[in-house]
């Protein structure tokens, strides 16, 4: 349980730290607008908001390693799903990133907030397989 | 107690040992298969694009041969030029049935009259083309009109636009090809006639005009009549055409066969290297395990195992941890493999292809059949070992 929960921990750091160096606001790309003001691109949001989900995430993966009772560890690997799936949708679906296939947040960024969320989710299920049945008696 | 619950028993009972076997296997599937999709779908690339070129000869501008062969494979924007007047003297060559120009362009990098930076540009004829021509009255049931595009796969009219803008000119796309993986995927193909009017409406519309010379081609693709042989006539043209480089299509892309290949060779003394040193760490893993066990065997034993049973419980065991490891890496390695594709490409510099389902289902069964053969070849000594143990021995010891 305890190598689950570090797995949370650290995919949560992914999630959390990935995109501060992918988006493209970090490679120097930026929308001019009309008037000479920058603003960043949509990749930079998504970024940002990846920390709604890395922080609660790290959390989770705190509280799976001190949790002893199998109730607590369900509830945790059904919050560790949802927030894993907000990190694939948060690309995907919800924000996005940019359209070109070669600039670093479609290339870099996008797949690894996917593949990390794709764990997150698959290591809950393990944590929610292991954590089955009734508690054990004392 | 039956085989397989034993096995489970064995492997949750010792975490750490089940672990590194499982990882070993993880290692051995994941490796070999993830070399095999970049391989495989980097030949079958290769050879799709030498379809997709549909040509017999390209003929190109002597000393522009990589130039042309970077930009048609992977996207890598170009501009040669040779005379217009090398179209006719290739015409004239015995055994070319069609000859068809092409001009390369490029769209402008960083520019606000250009909505797609730095794309490859292919300019064709339709009167005589024999490679976009047959596809497009197949598809849209036409050919292109002034104005109109196609694109690659990956080409699209950006959002909320109904047009693409290249030097401050608005095309429409009309139909996006299939994918290759390769450059051809992020370029985009016109006529000459559309490519001459961005030309001329660019030099007020655009941030540095679009230059065509006007007795410039960039390459010739070439036809051959049935039963002509492409090396004969290839040299043919070399002699009778001065100033340029016939290349025959089984020729092309030399430069990244030869790249191709020395990956193939580092990567497989990889995978060998990796295979083997599996083999022996799992196999002292398993070995350190039934030394560990000889009691607990010895005891089984004396209850009335038979020999035959220990050693089926210790195969089952590695089978079960070479299964969960193996399906455990194939997955991820697809996953990344298939997410991270783009960047196989660009720090490869190999165009890469994702194989069909059922060529992937094949390799996937391989690189579980690799890995279930590797740590059961590694188990099958120290069970053997153990085995064959003597109970009263084993658990006096």
């Amino acid at each position: 349980m305890k190598i689950n929960a570090l797995l949370l921990v650290l995919l949560a750091l992914v999630i959390s730290i990935v995109p501060f160096f992918t988006d493209c606001s970090s490679q120097g790309r930026v929308l001019t607008l009309q008037n000479g003001r920058t603003i960043p691109m949509k990749c930079h949001w998504t970024g940002r908001a990846e920390l709604a989900v890395a922080l609660p995430l790290a959390v989770v993966g705190a509280l799976l390693a001190l949790s002893k009772r199998k109730e607590t560890r369900r509830f945790l690997a059904i919050v560790g799903a949802f927030l894993g799936l907000a990190a694939i949708l948060l690309p995907l679906a919800f924000i996005g990133v940019c359209s070109s296939a070669e600039m670093t947040c479609k290339m870099i960024m996008e797949p690894v907030l996917i593949l990390a969320g794709i764990v997150v989710i698959a290591v809950s299920g393990l944590v929610l397989f292991q954590s089955r049945g009734p508690e054990a008696v004392s | 107690m039956q085989l397989v619950q034993l096995a489970r028993r064995n492997i949750t009972g010792n975490a750490f040992r089940s672990w590194v076997v499982a990882l070993c296997a993880c290692l051995v599937a994941g490796l070999a298969l993830g070399t095999t999709l970049i391989l495989r779908g980097a030949d079958s690339s290769l050879r799709l694009a030498n379809q997709r070129l549909g040509a017999d000869i390209v003929v190109v501008p002597e000393g522009a041969v990589e130039k042309v062969e970077g930009a048609l494979l992977m996207g890598h924007t170009t501009r040669v030029w040779m005379a217009s007047q090398n179209l006719d003297k290739v015409v004239g060559v015995p055994g070319v049935q069609a000859a068809s120009p092409q001009i390369y362009l490029s769209t402008l990098l960083n520019a606000s009259c250009c909505s797609v930076p730095n794309m490859f540009l292919v300019a064709y004829d339709p009167a005589t083309d024999f490679t976009l021509e047959p596809w497009l009255k197949n598809t849209i049931g036409q050919g292109l009109k002034l104005g109109e595009v196609v694109g690659g796969a990956f080409v699209f009219t950006p959002e909320g636009e109904q047009n693409i803008q290249i030097y401050g000119y608005l095309v429409t796309l009309k139909a996006n090809l299939e994918p290759t993986g390769t450059g051809i995927d992020q370029s985009m193909f016109m006529t000459l006639e559309t490519a001459r009017d961005i030309a001329r409406v660019s030099v007020t519309m655009a941030v540095a005009p679009l230059e065509i010379p006007d007795d410039g081609i960039s390459a010739v693709m070439v036809q051959l009549d049935p039963g002509a042989d492409p090396q004969a006539t290839a040299v043919e043209i070399m002699h009778r055409v001065p100033g340029v480089t016939p290349i025959v299509s089984s020729n092309l892309f030399q430069a990244y066969r030869k790249q191709l290949g020395s990956l193939r060779a580092g990567i497989g003394a990889t995978l060998g290297l990796t295979l083997g040193l599996s083999v022996l760490l799992i196999g002292l893993v398993f070995s350190m395990a039934a030394n560990e066990r000889r009691r607990e065997l010895g005891v089984l034993r004396a209850m009335g195992a038979s020999r035959a049973f220990v050693f089926r419980t210790l195969l089952v065991e590695a089978g079960m941890l070479a299964l969960a490891g193996a399906f455990t890496g194939i997955t991820l390695t697809i996953l990344v493999v298939y997410l991270f594709r783009t960047l196989i490409v660009v720090t490869l510099g190999l165009p890469f292809l994702m194989p069909a389902l059922s060529t992937l289902a094949a390799e996937v069964l391989a690189g579980l059949g690799v890995a279930l053969v590797v740590i059961t070849l590694a188990a099958l000594f120290p069970a053997v070992r153990i085995s064959r143990l003597d109970p009263a021995v084993a658990m006096r010891e």
